[in-house]
């Protein structure tokens, strides 16, 4: 009997080393979800970085989850909401943090060597900390410049060599670009947040201050410098050097009227011109950048979008999760991502890295990030401001120029209650 | 009396015990209990929760319980009370549309003898596209400089510049309008047809030999005989439309400067822009009164059909 119980417990524990050994074997997943997965310059670069980081890591997987750029943001609400966001995601810090959707990295951070961290600037971290603490890697940026079709510059008789560096020479220059059927420039009104960022390179190069320094009052018509901004900005439509249409205007609609050669200059990242030479390859090689055109009396300035990567609060493996963050930070794939993709690395130590030095266009969009203001502006209710009032009233102005002021002293009083009712 | 009615009368009474009964009762219940089972699992549970957390400030999360707050705060929101004005034009304006549109239709169709079936896919296929597939398409239609619509329009001389259909409030309101007209009508031209097939010939026949004119066949033989079917197919329609999402956040999103924002895309704004679960629950119910209040409209027709109304 007891050799019988014996024999019997063995073959138990037997049968339960097996049973965990091929668990123990399991590899992690690590779930990816990224805005810019789908975007077919970028596939090459992630899926290669994908592939090397699983060889050096067999223990990890990872699984990209492939969403379009429109539906990111509500599919990781959803997923946070239900607890199954995937580990690592890219967003805005502060709206995520504050929801309690992304797990700080405080320690995390903290326990990586100097060097690592010092790879980063104190200006482009302020951007992932929320609360003091980290919640985020930068990964990549967008500077936002003024992008010219040379062709069409020259068509129209202007200096390519020597590009409009105030609001009036840039006017003066938008009258020479606009016809019955093509104008200068398309202003972005349509209902994302692209709408705002365009209208704060506006306000910021004529040295304007739409909120004051701990985002707390909202001052976009209480401003002069930011009010007279607007105007000058939003007025191109009225005057028709803006394509029509400007409140259904997003970024693809913006691209597609350049690509097209409707319009002989947009205001957009890097990013913005391997979207239009895919879409047109003949303008490869006839496109140039310059620094946004400035206010009178006002220093150049402009906004560089900041993209940070951070895990959820439901992940079960931080530390996994982590590993492959880093990894992706690392130098050769921000200069992969850069030169392939035109994502613009946030290191600082890429800057005079040969290769991105060595690419005219990279090293100019570097010079102008250099007069750039971080965007978003850290608010846990940015998300709604910058796409949803924000974009109300930049299309209440453009359908109503008179009323500009009214509309936009309007929205401050919005604002800045918004902003306090935390 | 209906003839469900006259058969039941024409049934003996029962005659059994009350034990039978009880067992045929258990019975019933076991055979209902997997269906109620299920609605409650995907009706039921997901409708308390959501009553639940209308009663609670949710900010991502975390929340706390604020009982009425959020019912007070939508319901003094300006911005709900214009969502529900534009969502009573969109409804009232789609539902009109789709009736006289769809009636129309379907006095065609009865009438055509060649290549009937054709005509009737043709006529389905908006209802069979998906909304979102379909406002896709007229989404770049209605596009300003590369839509085939001013492209039209300009060839022809209506237009001397390219109009932005989706970028001023009236036209938008109007373009939505119109692609759900587009899609609706089919629904109410199957349902039309159906009813004028089930009204004797006959009565058309000693109509003309009556010397009655087709507008007033029309008058006092097609519309009698078609009101039960619209007044339910309206009322469908209605629950139908004023919840509508798709076609609208594919198009406008509910701009600009929210002309087109109707109850549903609010709720989604609330919920997903501006991240307050909590007052997009809230919208979320006082949208499911409203629903309810046609439902019983809905309820009512029926009974009134069933307590032999139509006879």
């Amino acid at each position: 009997m007891i050799k019988s119980l014996k024999r019997a417990a063995s073959l138990g524990s037997m049968a339960a080393i097996l049973a965990a050994a091929p668990a123990l074997a399991e590899p992690v997943t690590i779930e990816w979800q990224n805005i810019n997965l789908t975007e077919s310059q970028y596939e090459p670069v992630w899926k290669h970085m994908v592939a090397d980081f699983e060889a050096a890591y067999p223990d990890i997987k990872i699984k990209p989850v492939l969403v379009a750029r429109k539906d990111h943001w509500t599919k990781f609400v959803t997923a946070a909401q239900a607890g199954e966001a995937p580990c690592v995601v890219t967003t805005d810090i502060a709206p995520a943090a504050y929801n309690g959707y992304i797990q700080s990295l405080d320690a995390l951070w903290n326990a990586e060597p100097e060097e690592f961290r010092n790879g980063w600037s104190e200006d482009i971290m302020r951007g992932v900390r929320f609360d003091g603490e980290v919640y985020g890697l930068p990964t990549y940026g967008g500077i936002y410049a003024e992008i010219y079709n040379r062709d069409l510059v020259e068509a129209a008789g202007l200096d390519a060599s020597n590009p409009p560096e105030t609001f009036a020479e840039y006017k003066t220059w938008a009258e020479a670009l606009s016809g019955d059927d093509h104008w200068a420039t398309a202003i972005l009104g349509g209902p994302t947040d692209t709408t705002t960022r365009v209208l704060l390179s506006w306000i910021y190069a004529n040295g304007g201050e739409p909120f004051d320094e701990d985002m707390t009052e909202s001052r976009f018509a209480k401003d002069p410098k930011s009010l007279e901004a607007i105007k000058a900005y939003l007025g191109m439509e009225a005057a028709k050097l803006a394509a029509p249409g400007a409140t259904t205007t997003n970024y693809l609609e913006q691209t597609n009227l350049f690509a097209q050669q409707k319009i002989a200059t947009m205001r957009n990242a890097f990013w913005g011109i391997a979207k239009v030479v895919g879409d047109n390859p003949d303008l490869e090689g006839k496109l140039f950048v310059a620094m946004p055109p400035h206010g009178e009396g006002a220093a150049p300035a402009t906004v560089a979008r900041q993209g940070s990567v951070a895990i959820s609060a439901n992940c079960e493996h931080p530390e996994e999760a982590w590993e492959f963050i880093k990894f992706d930070a690392q130098a050769k794939y921000a200069i992969e991502r850069a030169l392939k993709a035109n994502f613009m690395p946030l290191r600082n130590d890429l800057a005079d890295a040969p290769e991105v030095a060595g690419d005219e266009m990279l090293s100019k969009f570097l010079t102008i990030g250099q007069s750039a203001i971080a965007y978003p502006p850290s608010h846990p209710y940015w998300e709604d401001i910058s796409s949803g009032d924000i974009v109300e009233a930049v299309q209440a102005a453009l359908l109503d120029p008179e009323r500009t002021e009214e509309i936009f002293t309007a929205l401050d009083e919005k604002l800045t209650e918004k902003l306090n009712d935390i | 009396m209906n003839p469900t009615n006259r058969t039941a009368a024409a049934l003996p009474a029962p005659r059994y015990g009350r034990r039978l009964k009880w067992a045929q009762r258990r019975a019933a219940a076991a055979f209902l209990a997997p269906a109620f089972i299920f609605l409650a699992f995907v009706v039921v549970f997901p409708l308390g929760q959501a009553f639940v957390t209308s009663l609670y400030r949710i900010r991502g999360l975390r929340s706390s319980f604020v009982g009425f707050d959020n019912y007070v705060r939508t319901v003094t929101d300006e911005a709900f009370w214009s969502s529900l004005g534009t969502s009573l034009v969109f409804t009232a304006s789609c539902v009109a549309a789709h009736l006289a549109i769809g009636l129309g239709l379907a006095l065609l169709l009865n009438r055509v003898t060649v290549a009937r079936t054709l005509f009737r896919i043709a006529f389905l296929m908006p209802w069979i596209i998906a909304p979102a597939i379909g406002a896709t398409i007229f989404l770049w239609m209605l596009e300003p400089q590369f839509g085939v619509i001013n492209y039209l329009l300009q060839s022809v001389g209506a237009i001397s510049e390219p109009i932005a259909w989706l970028g001023r409030p009236w036209s938008a309101l109007v373009s939505v309008i119109l692609v759900d007209v587009w899609r609706g009508v089919p629904f109410m031209m199957l349902l039309m047809l159906a009813g004028l097939q089930t009204i004797p010939i006959e009565l058309y026949e000693a109509a003309r030999i009556d010397g009655a004119t087709p507008l007033q066949q029309f008058r006092y033989i097609t519309l009698p005989n078609l009101a039960y079917l619209m007044i339910v197919g309206t009322t469908l329609d209605i629950i139908n439309t004023i919840r509508h999402f798709d076609i609208i956040a594919v198009m406008t999103g509910g701009g600009p400067v929210s002309a087109t924002e109707v109850l549903p895309v609010l709720l989604y704004n609330t919920a997903f822009r501006a991240n307050r679960l909590g007052e997009a629950a809230t919208i979320g119910i006082l949208l499911l009164g409203i629903v309810l209040a046609f439902s019983i409209v809905y309820i009512r027709a029926m009974r009134l059909d069933r307590d032999g109304g139509r006879d």
